[in-house]
C-alpha cells in the first residue's frame, strides 16, 4: 500500500511540474525569444519481484526547449541581411530625394542659369538681365555648396552611427560572453539552461542585426561568435572589443578596427550584413561616389565655363575673367608615412577629370597610382616635377621632398569640392558676351571678297587685341599689316594674333580687311551664344557627356541603389517573415495548446488523486479485518 | 504546422502594414497625379524625365529668343519700309528735276525738299530701337551709326550681325549693320559709273551705260575724250591709248567690252569718265542729286552738267532702292525661318511632353481601380484579423 502511495505521489509531483511549465509558457506566450517548454515525462523503473516488474510511478526526466538550431541560424542570416539593406535604402533614400528635389536638386539651378544667359545673348547690352545672370549664377553656386553641404552631413551622420553600432555590438558581445560563463556553470547539473539559452540567442540575433556572424557552439554549452573575415568576438566567456578609429588619410571618417593582441587591424572592407554592414556599404558605395560626382561636375561647370568667359570680351572692353572660383583635388597623406614627400594635384585638363579618389604610393624608386574605387592602375607620362607633372585622368600631380618606400597619399579629386564653389564677378558689366575681337571689309572695296565673323582660337595670345589689316597686294597675294605677301585662297581660313577668319570672293588690289578689338561693341553677343552652349555640348568624359547628362547619371545612379536596396529590404522581409514563421511554428506558444495541456495536466492530476483514495480504502479495509 | 498565437498575431499585424504602405502610396499617386514620386520608384523614368524636362526647357528659351528676333526685324523691317518711301520721294523729285520745263527756282524748291528728305534719311539711320540703342550700327550700339564730316558721310558703327539662338542648331541674324544697308551700295550700274567733266562746253549728256562683253572688260578709270566733234579717243588710268572711235549723234561709244551713248553734241576737249563701281552710301547720293538740281542754269553746257549729275544720282538711287530692296526680302526670310522654326520646336516640345506626360502621368483609371482593391484588401484583412484573434479555448474554459 505504501508503494501505490508513493506511485501517486510521483504522479502528483511530475503534473504538477508539468502544470508548472504550462503556467510558464503561458506567461512568457508574448516574451521575445522566447521559446516554449515542454516536460517529457518518463516512467519511474519497476522493481522486480517473483511475478515480475512492477512499475513505481512517473517521473520528469527533462524540461525541453523547443528550439531549432537550423532556424536559429536561418533567422539571424536573414535578420542581418534585412538590416543591411534597410539602413542601405533609408539612407539611400534621402540623398535620392534630395538630389532630384526641385529645390534643391541640380537641375532647375543648371536650367534657369543657362536660360539667363541666354537673355543675356539676346540683349547684352542690358544691365538688368547682366544682374539676373549674376543672381543666377550665385544661386546655382549656392545649390552645388548646399548639396555637398547635406552630403557632408550626412557623411558625418553615418560616421557616428558606425560609432554607435560598435558600441551596441561591444556591449551586446560582453553580455552573450557573461551568459555563456553562466552556461558553462550549470554544465555540471545535467539539464539544460533553458531560459538563459532563449536569452543568449535572443542577444546573438540583436548581435546579427548590427553585423553578420559566425557562431560555433562549444562542448560546455558556451557559444563562440566571429565576425569579419573570422576575427573571434566571443570566446567562452571572454569578449573582445571593437574599435573605431580616424581612417589611415581621413581622420575625420570612422573606421572600425579590431582590437588584438599586435596592436588594431582596420576591419572595414571585411564587416559584412547587419547595420554596420549598411552603414559602411552606403558610405563607400553611394556615398562618397555621390559627392566624387557632384564634385566633378562643379568642377567641369566651373572650368568650362570660365575657360569660354575668358575668352570673351566685357562692356568695359576688357577680357572676361573668371565667373566661378573652385577649389582642387586634396591630398590626405597616410599616417604612417615616414618619409617627408608631399604631393600636390591640379586640374589639368576637364574632359577627363573624374573626380574619384586616387593612390599614389611610392615604392622606393617610383610612384604609382591607382585609382581607389576600381583598384585600377592608372598609367602616368611625366616625371613628377613642377615642369613636367605627371598626368594621369585629366590631373597634374606634382611630387616633392623625400618619401620613404611605402609611403602613400590619398589625392581626394572631387569628394567635397563642390562645397567650394563662388561667384567671383558682381559686377554686371564685367560679364563677357562680345567676341574680344571683330573684322570689317573696307567699305572702299572694290572687290566682292567677303569676309566671316572672328572666331577666337587663341585668347590667350598676347597680340590678340592688336589690330591688323590684311591689305591684298594682287589678285591672289596680301600683306598682314604690311609684312609678308601670303598666297590668298578663296575660303581659307586666315589667324592672325589668335583671331581666325575666312575671306572668299574675288578681292581686288588694294581692298582691305581690319581685325580689331571688339571695344564698344554692347550690342555683340558672340561669346555669350557660345556660353550659352556649353548647356548641351559634351564637357566631360573626354568630351562625349554634357554637365547636364552627368549629374542625371548621379540622380539616376542614386535612384537605382536606392531601388535595388528597396527591393532587397522587401525581398529580406519576405525571407526574414519566413524564417521567423518557422521559427515560431517550433518554439512560440500556442496559446489553446497550453489551456488544452492545462486541462490535460489538471485531469491527470486528479486521476493520480484518485489513486491515494484507493490506497486509504485499500488500508481502511485491511484495518477494519484485522481489528476483529 | 503548429500556428503560434504570437505568430499569427504578427503575421496579421505585417499583413495589415503591408496593405497600408501599398493604399498611402496609391492615394499619394492619385493625389498628385504622378506615377514616378521619386526617382528610386523608376530611375530609368527619372533620369528621362530629367532630359525631357531639360530639352523642353530649352525648347521654351527657344520661343523667347524667337520672339526677340521676331521683334527686333519687324522693327528694322519698318525702319526699311520707311527709308524706301523716303528714296521712292527722293526718286520722284529727281525725275521732277530732270524735267526741261523746270526752271532755276522751281528746281531750288525741289533742292530744299531733297535736303529736307536727307536730313530724314539720316534720322532713320540714326534710328534707335526699343531699348534705346542704335538700330543700324551693328554691335556698336552705344554709338550713333551715322555721321556728317567735312568729306561726306561716316559710318561710326561695326560690321558685325548679333545672332540669336532659335533652335538647337540655328541661329539667326536679328538685324543687318548700317555699313550693308545704307553704305555698301555700288554706283553706276554696278559694274561700272559714268561722269561727264564739268569743264565740258558741249551739251552731250550721257545715257545708261551696260557691259556687252563681260569677259573683254578689265576694271580701270578710263577717260573718253572727244579730239573732235566726231572722234574720240579712250586713254586708261596710265593714260595709255585703249581705243579710238568716230561718233555722230546716236552712236554708242563702245570699248572693252562695254558701251554708252551720248546724247545732244559734246564739244573737241570734252571728257567722260568711265570708272570702275564703287561704294556710296545712300546719303551722299541724295546730295549729290541736290548739289546737281541746285545748279544754276544758264546755257547748253550747264543744262548737259545738271542732266548728268541728275542721271547719275538717279542710276544711284536705283541701286540703293535696290539693296534697301534686298535686304528687306532677307529680313522677310529670316522671318520665315524664325516662324518655321517656332513651329518646328512647337512641334518637337508637344511630342516630348506627351512622352514626359506617359513616363511621369499617372494612369488613373488603373490607380483608381487599385485604391479599391487595395481597400478592400485591407477591410478584409482587418475583420478577418479580429475574427481569428477573438479565437481562443481559454474562453471557453
Amino acid at each position: 500500500m505504501t508503494d501505490l502511495l508513493n506511485v501517486s505521489l510521483t504522479g502528483m509531483r511530475a503534473f504538477e511540474r508539468a502544470l508548472q511549465v504550462t503556467g510558464h509558457n503561458i506567461a512568457n506566450a508574448n516574451t521575445p525569444g522566447y521559446s516554449r517548454q515542454v516536460a517529457e515525462f518518463t516512467t519511474r523503473g519497476g522493481l522486480g519481484s517473483g511475478n515480475g516488474f512492477v512499475g513505481s510511478g512517473t517521473q520528469i526526466a527533462t524540461v525541453k526547449r523547443m528550439y531549432d538550431a537550423i532556424l536559429g541560424e536561418q533567422l539571424r542570416t536573414s535578420s542581418s541581411s534585412l538590416a543591411r539593406f534597410e539602413t542601405v535604402a533609408g539612407l539611400a533614400g534621402r540623398v535620392d530625394s534630395l538630389l532630384a528635389d526641385p529645390s534643391t536638386g541640380l537641375n532647375d539651378g543648371l536650367r534657369s542659369f543657362f536660360n539667363s544667359v541666354q537673355d543675356v545673348a539676346n540683349d547684352p547690352a542690358s544691365i538688368p538681365t547682366r544682374q539676373v545672370l549674376l543672381g543666377e549664377a550665385e544661386g546655382l553656386a549656392d545649390r552645388f555648396r548646399a548639396l555637398d553641404a547635406r552630403l557632408s552631413d550626412m557623411e558625418g551622420e553615418v560616421n557616428s552611427r558606425v560609432r554607435l553600432a560598435v558600441d551596441d555590438i561591444n556591449r551586446l558581445a560582453s553580455s552573450i560572453a557573461d551568459i555563456n560563463d553562466q552556461i558553462a556553470q550549470t554544465a555540471g547539473i545535467g539539464q539544460p539552461p533553458n531560459d538563459l539559452l532563449d536569452e543568449r540567442d535572443r542577444l546573438v540575433l540583436a548581435l546579427s542585426e548590427q553585423v553578420s556572424v559566425s557562431t560555433v557552439p562549444q562542448d560546455d554549452g558556451s557559444l563562440n561568435i566571429f565576425i569579419g573575415s573570422g576575427q573571434s568576438l566571443v570566446i567562452g566567456s571572454e569578449a573582445r572589443m571593437l574599435g573605431v578609429e580616424g581612417g589611415e588619410f581621413d581622420p575625420t571618417q570612422s573606421v572600425v578596427t579590431y582590437v588584438g593582441v599586435g596592436g588594431n587591424t582596420p576591419l572595414d572592407n571585411s564587416l559584412t550584413g547587419g547595420n554596420l554592414g549598411g552603414l559602411l556599404d552606403f558610405r563607400a558605395n553611394l556615398l562618397q561616389p555621390a559627392r566624387q560626382s557632384l564634385g566633378q561636375t562643379a568642377l567641369v561647370f566651373a572650368e568650362s565655363f570660365n575657360e569660354q568667359h575668358m575668352s570673351g570680351m566685357d562692356l568695359r572692353g576688357n577680357l572676361g575673367g573668371a565667373l566661378f572660383s573652385i577649389g582642387g583635388p586634396e591630398s590626405l597623406y597616410s599616417s604612417s608615412n615616414t618619409g617627408t614627400g608631399t604631393a600636390s594635384a591640379t586640374v589639368s585638363d576637364a574632359t577627363s577629370f573624374t573626380g574619384a579618389d586616387y593612390l599614389l604610393s611610392f615604392d622606393g624608386a617610383a610612384y604609382t597610382l591607382t585609382r581607389s574605387d576600381t583598384g585600377q592602375t592608372i598609367p602616368m607620362s611625366g616625371s613628377g616635377t613642377a615642369l613636367d607633372p605627371f598626368v594621369a585622368d585629366g590631373l597634374s600631380i606634382e611630387v616633392g621632398g623625400a618619401p620613404a618606400a611605402g609611403d602613400q597619399v590619398l589625392i581626394r579629386s572631387g569628394a567635397g569640392i563642390a562645397s567650394s564653389i563662388r561667384t567671383v564677378i558682381d559686377d554686371p558689366q564685367a560679364i563677357a558676351m562680345a567676341a574680344p575681337t571683330r573684322s570689317s571689309s573696307s567699305l572702299d572695296n572694290t572687290g566682292n571678297a567677303e569676309i566671316t565673323p572672328v572666331r577666337t582660337v587663341d585668347s590667350s595670345n598676347p597680340n590678340l587685341l592688336d589690330p591688323a589689316v590684311i591689305e591684298f597686294t594682287g589678285p591672289s597675294t596680301y600683306t598682314i599689316n604690311g609684312a609678308g605677301a601670303f598666297t590668298y585662297t578663296d575660303g581659307d581660313p586666315i589667324v592672325v594674333n589668335g583671331s581666325e577668319v575666312t575671306i572668299s570672293g574675288t578681292p581686288a588690289v588694294g581692298d582691305q580687311f581690319t581685325i580689331e578689338a571688339n571695344y564698344g561693341a554692347s550690342g555683340d553677343n558672340s561669346n555669350g551664344l557660345t556660353l550659352a552652349g556649353i548647356q548641351a555640348v559634351g564637357t566631360l568624359d573626354g568630351g562625349t557627356v554634357s554637365i547636364n547628362e552627368n549629374y542625371g547619371r548621379l540622380v539616376s545612379g542614386v535612384g537605382g541603389a536606392t531601388r535595388q536596396a528597396q527591393a532587397n529590404v522587401e525581398a529580406q522581409g519576405v525571407l526574414l517573415s519566413n524564417a521567423q514563421d518557422e521559427v515560431f511554428a517550433v518554439s512560440a506558444v500556442n496559446l489553446d495548446e497550453e489551456a488544452a495541456n492545462l486541462l490535460r495536466f489538471q485531469q491527470a492530476y486528479q486521476a493520480v488523486a484518485q489513486v491515494v483514495s484507493v490506497a486509504s480504502t485499500l488500508f481502511d479495509t485491511l484495518l477494519a479485518a484485522t481489528r476483529r | 504546422m503548429r500556428v503560434s498565437t504570437q505568430g499569427s498575431f504578427l503575421k496579421g499585424l505585417t499583413a495589415m502594414q503591408r496593405l497600408q504602405v501599398a493604399l498611402d502610396r496609391t492615394q499619394q499617386q492619385v493625389s498628385t497625379g504622378r506615377r514616378v514620386l521619386k526617382p528610386s520608384d523608376d530611375p530609368i523614368a527619372a533620369s528621362r524625365s530629367v532630359d525631357l524636362r531639360e530639352s523642353i526647357g530649352r525648347l521654351s528659351q527657344f520661343d523667347r529668343n524667337a520672339g526677340i528676333a521676331t521683334n527686333r526685324l519687324a522693327q528694322q523691317e519698318s525702319a526699311l519700309t520707311s527709308v524706301n518711301d523716303v528714296l521712292q520721294r527722293v526718286r520722284e523729285l529727281a525725275l521732277q528735276a530732270n524735267n526741261a520745263s523746270q526752271s532755276n527756282e522751281s528746281r531750288g524748291q525741289i533742292e530744299v525738299e531733297l535736303r529736307q528728305l536727307l536730313d530724314n534719311l539720316v534720322q532713320l539711320a540714326n534710328q534707335k530701337d526699343g531699348s534705346g540703342r542704335f538700330m543700324f550700327a551693328g554691335t556698336l550700339d552705344q554709338t550713333a551709326p551715322v555721321t556728317r564730316s567735312a568729306g561726306g558721310f561716316e559710318y561710326n558703327g561695326d560690321q558685325s550681325r548679333r545672332l540669336i539662338q532659335i533652335g538647337e542648331n540655328r541661329q539667326v541674324a536679328d538685324g543687318d549693320p548700317g555699313a550693308d544697308v545704307f553704305f555698301r551700295i555700288r554706283n553706276g550700274n554696278g559694274i561700272f559709273s559714268l561722269s561727264a567733266a564739268d569743264t565740258n562746253l558741249g551739251s552731250g549728256t550721257l545715257t545708261t551705260g551696260s557691259v556687252v562683253d563681260p569677259t573683254a572688260w578689265t576694271p580701270d578709270q578710263y577717260t573718253v575724250t572727244f579730239t573732235a566733234p566726231d572722234t574720240y579717243e579712250v586713254r586708261d588710268s596710265g593714260a595709255a591709248l585703249v581705243a579710238t572711235g568716230a561718233w555722230q549723234p546716236g552712236d554708242n561709244v563702245v570699248f572693252n567690252g562695254i558701251e554708252f551713248g551720248i546724247q545732244g553734241e559734246p564739244a573737241a576737249g570734252d571728257e567722260f569718265v568711265v570708272a570702275r563701281s564703287a561704294n556710296q552710301d545712300i546719303f551722299s547720293t541724295v546730295e549729290q542729286l541736290a548739289d546737281a538740281v541746285g545748279m544754276s542754269v544758264s546755257d547748253d553746257a550747264g543744262q548737259a552738267r545738271m542732266a548728268n549729275g541728275i542721271n547719275a544720282a538717279l542710276l544711284n538711287i536705283d541701286q540703293a532702292i535696290g539693296n534697301i530692296v534686298d535686304i528687306r526680302t532677307q529680313v522677310g526670310s529670316r522671318l520665315a525661318v524664325i516662324e518655321k522654326q517656332v513651329d518646328t520646336n512647337g512641334a518637337f516640345s508637344l511630342t516630348l511632353q506627351e512622352t514626359l506626360a506617359g513616363i511621369e502621368d499617372l494612369d488613373y483609371a488603373e490607380a483608381l481601380s487599385r485604391l479599391s482593391l487595395e481597400v478592400t484588401t485591407l477591410e478584409a484583412a482587418q475583420q478577418s484579423f479580429l475574427r481569428t484573434q477573438q479565437l481562443s479555448l481559454f474562453n471557453l474554459l
